[in-house]
C-alpha cells in the first residue's frame, strides 16, 4: 500500500524548502517589502548571518532536547561537547589540512564517542547530581584546553582564529557568480542543519526513540519490557554529543575565534534554558529553542528600544533583568513550552467553539465582533472532523 | 610539612565560604528539591544591601537588617514565583532560578553599577594576619570558618529541637503527611526560602572583605558552592559544610602540589567529586532515595 501525501503537506512542505532555500535572496528578491512592518525586520542582510547561526543552534539544541526532553537525562555540560565538537573540527581544518565535510563528520564521531563514554558513570547518577555532574566538565574544560600538554593544538588562551588561520568554506566555481560568499556559508549551516532535524525525526519515532521516551518515563518499567536501559542511555548521550560534536564544527565558520571561553558555564546553562522554553522532548520544540537563541539578543535589544527615556534611567543595565524576566514569565505561563503551547491549541479551539475561552485584555473586547464569524467557521471545520473527542453526540446509549 | 598544613589553611579559609553558600543551598534543596541557581546573587543582592546599611549604621545593626531584608526577599521569591511553578515539569523551577539569576544580577548592576565596593569585615575579625604556631592565617578568613560552624550549629538545634523546625523536616520527608497532620506545608516551604536566603546574606557578608564587594562576586563561588553541596549530598546540612571545606582544600593542595606547568586545580577537583559521586551516587552524607514507580 502506498501512502498518500496529503495536499496540504505537499504545499506546506514545498513552501519551507522554498523559505529555507530561498531565504538568503529575500532580501534582493523583495526589496520593495523592505519598509513593511514585520516582514521588512527579515530582509536586511544581516539575517542571513543570523539564520546561519540558528542553523548551528538548530543542530545543537537537537542534540540536548534528544539527551535530556527524550532521555531525562539533564546535562547542564553540554556546551563542554559542543567546544569538543569545535576543537576538533577547527584542528583538524587549520593544522591537518582537513576538507570541511571530513572535519565536521570527524568532530562528530569523536564527540559522540567521548559522549559515549561519559555516559558510563553518568548511569550511577541521577536528577541534580547528574546535573552538577557534567556541569564540573564545562567548568574543568578551560583549564584543560590551556593546559601545556594539549596547548601546540589548542594554542592555550589565544585560541583557534579560524578566518586567519584557514579557509571558510567557499562556493564551487560553476556557482561562483549566483552566490556570494555569505550566501554559501549560510547553505554549509542550514543544509547539515536540516538534514539532522530529518534523522531526529526519524529516530524519535523509531525503535530507539520509543526506548528513550519508555527510559525516561519510568526507568524500571522500561527495564521490566526489555529494554536494556544501560545501553539506552549512553546510547542518549552518545548520540546527542554526536550532535554536539556536529553542531560544534559548524560553529567554527561562524564564530571568529574558537578560544577556552567560547563555550562557557554561561552558554552551556542557557542552552538548556532555550531547550525548556521551546518544549521538551518536541522537535519542533528545538526548532523553537534554537529561533529563541539566535534571536535573543535582538528581541531584548527590541523591548529596550521601545522603552521612552531609556538613557536616562540607564536601561543597558537593566538588559539582563528584561531578559530574565521574560525568562521567568514565560516559564510560569508555558510551563510546557512553546510547542507544548502549539500542542494545546486545538483545546483552545474546543474551548472557543464551548464557549469557555475567556479573552484576557484588549482582545476580550475585540472577540464579540468577530464571534459569530469565528464560529461558523470552526463548528463547520469540527462538524466535518471524524476525529472528536468531546464526545457530545455519543449521548444517546443507554448506561 | 609547615607549608603543608599552611595550604590546607588557606584551602579551609576559601572552603568556608564555599561551604556557608553550600549549606544554604542544601536548605532550599532539603524543603522543596530545588536546585536554586540564584542562591549566589540573591546573596550577593543582600551584601549590597548591608553595604547601604552600612551608611548609615554600625556593623552588627547593618549585619541584622541585611539578614532580615534577605529572609523577606527569599520567601517572597518562592511565594511570588516559585509557587507558580511547583506543579509542572521538574525542570521548571531550576529554570526559574537561572532566569532569577540573570534579573537579580542585572539588577544589582543598575543599583549599585559596576565598580567593586569596599566592605569591611566584622569588628572581631579586623586587623592583622594570626599567627598560630606553624600557620600564618588573616583574621577575615577565621570568621568565615567560625561563622560557617556557629550557623551550623543553630540550624542543626533549629531542626532537632524546635517544633518549626520538626516541622520543616516533615515537609521536606512527606509533604502529603505532613498536610495531613495540620502542618502548613506552604508556609515551611516560604520559611525553607527565607532560611537559605538569610544564610546567603551572611555567607555574602563575610565573603565580602576577602573577596571584594562586586556584582561579579558571586559568578565563580556559587559553582563551588553547588560542587560542595554535590560533594556532601544535596540533602544533608553537615555533608554541605564537609563538601565545601573539602572542595576548599583539594583545589588548593592541586594548586600548590601541581606536577605540571599549567593550573589544573578545577579539573583535578571535579575529578575528585566525580570519583566521590561513582562510589556514592548521593554524596558523602546525601540519603539514598527511594523511588516509588
Amino acid at each position: 500500500m502506498t501512502r498518500t501525501l496529503p495536499w496540504r503537506r505537499v504545499l506546506g512542505l514545498a513552501l519551507l524548502g522554498f523559505l529555507i532555500i530561498g531565504f538568503p535572496y529575500f532580501n534582493t528578491m523583495f526589496e520593495f517589502m523592505s519598509g513593511w512592518p514585520l516582514i521588512g525586520w527579515f530582509l536586511v542582510p544581516f539575517r542571513v548571518f543570523q539564520a546561519m547561526r540558528f542553523g548551528v543552534w538548530l543542530v545543537v539544541l537537537m542534540g540536548l532536547n534528544l539527551l535530556t526532553g527524550y532521555n531525562g537525562q539533564i546535562s547542564l555540560g553540554y556546551a563542554a561537547f559542543v567546544a569538543i565538537g569545535a576543537y576538533v573540527a577547527a584542528i583538524l581544518m587549520t593544522q591537518y589540512g582537513a576538507h570541511v565535510i571530513v572535519a565536521v563528520l570527524a568532530a562528530g564521531a569523536f564527540t559522540g564517542v567521548v559522549g559515549f563514554l561519559v555516559g558510563v558513570p553518568a548511569l550511577r547518577l541521577s536528577g541534580p547530581y547528574l546535573a552538577i555532574a557534567t556541569l564540573a566538565l564545562v567548568i574543568a574544560f578551560p583549564q584543560v584546553v590551556k593546559h601545556d600538554l594539549v596547548s601546540d593544538w589548542t594554542h592555550a588562551s589565544q585560541g583557534i582564529n579560524f578566518y586567519e588561520q584557514g579557509t571558510p568554506p567557499l562556493p564551487p566555481e560553476i556557482l561562483k557568480d549566483r552566490v556570494d560568499n555569505n550566501q554559501w556559508l549560510y547553505y554549509c549551516a542550514i543544509v547539515p542543519a536540516v538534514i539532522m532535524t530529518i534523522l531526529a525525526w526519524n529516530l524519535t519515532r523509531s525503535r530507539i526513540g520509543r526506548a528513550f521516551l519508555a527510559v525516561r518515563d519510568t526507568e524500571l518499567g522500561a527495564g521490566q519490557m526489555g529494554v536494556n536501559v544501560a545501553l539506552y542511555k549512553m546510547t542518549a548521550f552518545g548520540i546527542s554529543s554526536f550532535y554536539a560534536g556536529i553542531g560544534g564544527a559548524l560553529f567554527v565558520f561562524t564564530e571568529a575565534v574558537l578560544g577556552p571561553s567560547t563555550f562557557d558555564i554561561n552558554i552551556s546553562l542557557t542552552m538548556l534554558v532555550m531547550v525548556v522554553l521551546g518544549g521538551l522532548g518536541s522537535i519542533l520544540g528545538s526548532i523553537f529553542a534554537a529561533a529563541i537563541m539566535a534571536w535573543r539578543a535582538d528581541i531584548v535589544s527590541e523591548i529596550v528600544g521601545v522603552i521612552p527615556r531609556g538613557q536616562e534611567i540607564r536601561i543597558d543595565a537593566l538588559r539582563g533583568a528584561i531578559y530574565g524576566g521574560l525568562l521567568v514569565i514565560a516559564i510560569i505561563t508555558g510551563p510546557w513550552g512553546l510547542a507544548g503551547a502549539v500542542r494545546r491549541l486545538p483545546r483552545i479551539k474546543d474551548r472557543l467553539v464551548a464557549g469557555k475561552f475567556r479573552f484576557p485584555g484588549v482582545s476580550g473586547i475585540v472577540y464579540p465582533a468577530v464571534r459569530p464569524f469565528l464560529l461558523r467557521r470552526l463548528r463547520g471545520a469540527k462538524s466535518a472532523d471524524p476525529s472528536r473527542r468531546d464526545g457530545t453526540e455519543a449521548r444517546d446509549e443507554p448506561h | 610539612m609547615a607549608e603543608f598544613i599552611q595550604q590546607v589553611a588557606i584551602g579551609l579559609a576559601t572552603g568556608s565560604i564555599y561551604a556557608l553558600l553550600a549549606l544554604a543551598i542544601v536548605l532550599i534543596y532539603r524543603s522543596t528539591e530545588v536546585v536554586n541557581f540564584a542562591q549566589g546573587e540573591m546573596a550577593m543582592l543582600s551584601t549590597f544591601i548591608a553595604w547601604s546599611f552600612l551608611n548609615q549604621f554600625g556593623y552588627w545593626q547593618a549585619f541584622v537588617l541585611a539578614i532580615i531584608a534577605a529572609a523577606v526577599l527569599g520567601g517572597a521569591l518562592e511565594r511570588v514565583l516559585l509557587r507558580p511553578v511547583e506543579e509542572g515539569p521538574v525542570l521548571n523551577p531550576v529554570i526559574l532560578t537561572i532566569g532569577l539569576f540573570t534579573v537579580l544580577n542585572s539588577v544589582a548592576l543598575w543599583l549599585y553599577g559596576g565598580d567593586p565596593k569596599p566592605f569591611v569585615a566584622a569588628p572581631p575579625f579586623r586587623g592583622s594576619a594570626l599567627d598560630v604556631g606553624p600557620v600564618v592565617i588573616s583574621r577575615a578568613n577565621v570568621g568565615v570558618f567560625c561563622t560557617a560552624v556557629v550557623v551550623m550549629i543553630i540550624l542543626y538545634a533549629l531542626f532537632n529541637y524546635t517544633k518549626i523546625g520538626l516541622a520543616m523536616r516533615g515537609t521536606a520527608l512527606n509533604r502529603t503527611a505532613a498536610r495531613l497532620v495540620g502542618i502548613r506545608a506552604g508556609r515551611m516551604l516560604t520559611l525553607g526560602w527565607a532560611l537559605s536566603a538569610a544564610v546567603g546574606a551572611i555567607a555574602g557578608m563575610l565573603a565580602a572583605p576577602v573577596l571584594a564587594l562586586s556584582t561579579n562576586m558571586m559568578l565563580a563561588v556559587i559553582l563551588f558552592a553547588f560542587a560542595g553541596a554535590v560533594l556532601g549530598g544535596l540533602t544533608s546540612p553537615v555533608g554541605a559544610i564537609l563538601g565545601g571545606l573539602s572542595l576548599g582544600v583539594i583545589q588548593n593542595l592541586a594548586a600548590t602540589y601541581n606536577p605540571t606547568s599549567s593550573p589544573i586545580d578545577l579539573p583535578v577537583a571535579f575529578l575528585v567529586i566525580i570519583a566521590v559521586l561513582m562510589i556514592r551516587p548521593t554524596g558523602l552524607l546525601g540519603k539514598r532515595t527511594v523511588r516509588r514507580v
